[in-house]
């Protein structure tokens, strides 16, 4: 029974110290400047940081595919950016506090467009 | 009167007939009687507290579920390991017509990066989501067999500026993350 939760309790560790070693910031300066960050949901940031935030240009690449390419605010999608959705799909134009805020142009994966003005991800006709 | 004592007359025949007969066939008709009522006791039972037909029927379907069930945990434990989709032009694994159908049936998880992504499109649900910690009300991932799509989805709700609101938000699962166990809902196209 001891062998049994020593067992447990090591593997335990040991995983930690692995996610904790694949996790965090890998290349660069995650503080002030440009690094690259991986989330434990294999999340990734690679751009440039200012205070410990992500702050100026830089991308995001989700798990899932969803790819974020464009300014950043206070660790927000804010600015320029153009996102790719898993599917091929596409946004380009203003973003404001990670959502589609301002001008700019939805393509769908068959080429199918629409340009205008977003307000926190819903277009205005 | 005449009729009655006829009656008795001849059970009293049959008493003493009974009496005559050996005793291993007396023993043989009693045995045989036990098992009657046995039978008919659990008759009687069965119409006042069994479900028959039903509870059979019942068995049969859930018999059916868990063969099926069996039969997708096969399948999905034989895909690869990765990212998989319904849509051209990715490297990823390309699900064809009939692995989409048994991908979906046999896919429960929705990942939080799924809902997040899904969420650009709708904000209030959003909102919702964020305000209430990250908490969803329920997930949903459905075959529809009209369309020959699968759709996946999610339930969020609470207070939003101080009023009670409960939003779906629903779309096409076009894309699965295989873990070699399970597979979980990756994309949620609802654009």
């Amino acid at each position: 029974m001891k062998k049994l939760i020593f067992f447990i309790l090591f593997s335990s560790l040991i995983t930690s110290l692995a996610l904790a070693r694949s996790t965090g910031c890998k290349e660069g300066n995650c503080d002030n400047g440009y690094g690259k960050w991986v989330y434990t949901d294999k999340t990734t940031y690679e751009g440039e940081w200012v205070a410990t935030k992500k702050h100026g240009k830089g991308t995001e690449t989700w798990p899932n595919g969803y790819i974020y390419k464009g300014e950043f605010k206070e660790s927000q999608w804010n600015g320029i950016g153009i996102l790719f959705f898993p599917d091929g799909s596409t946004y380009e134009g203003e973003w404001a506090n990670g959502f589609m805020n301002g001008k700019g142009t939805f393509t769908w994966s068959d080429g199918k467009q629409k340009t205008g003005i977003w307000k926190n991800g819903s277009f205005q006709e | 009167m005449e009729n009655k004592k006829q009656v008795f007359g001849k059970m009293e025949v049959s008493k003493n007939s009974f009496k005559t007969l050996s005793e291993p066939v007396k023993q043989f008709g009693g045995l045989v009687g036990i098992i009657i009522l046995i039978f008919l006791t659990f008759f009687v039972l069965n119409n006042i507290f069994g479900e028959g037909d039903e509870l059979v029927a019942k068995m049969k379907i859930e018999e059916e579920r868990i063969a099926q069930e069996r039969k997708l945990n096969k399948l999905i434990s034989s895909l690869p390991s990765g990212v998989l989709v319904s849509f051209d032009g990715t490297d990823n694994f390309k699900l064809s017509d009939e692995l989409y159908e048994a991908v979906c049936k046999a896919t429960k998880l929705i990942p939080q990066r799924a809902i997040m992504g899904a969420n650009f499109l709708n904000f209030r649900a959003h909102e919702i989501y964020t305000i209430n910690g990250n908490k969803i009300d329920e997930t949903f991932v459905k075959w529809d067999d009209e369309k020959n799509k699968c759709f996946a989805g999610f339930v969020v709700s609470g207070k939003n500026v101080g009023v009670d609101e409960t939003i779906t938000v629903s779309g096409e699962a076009l894309s699965f993350l295989s873990t070699g166990i399970d597979t979980r809902v990756y994309f949620i196209k609802n654009f």
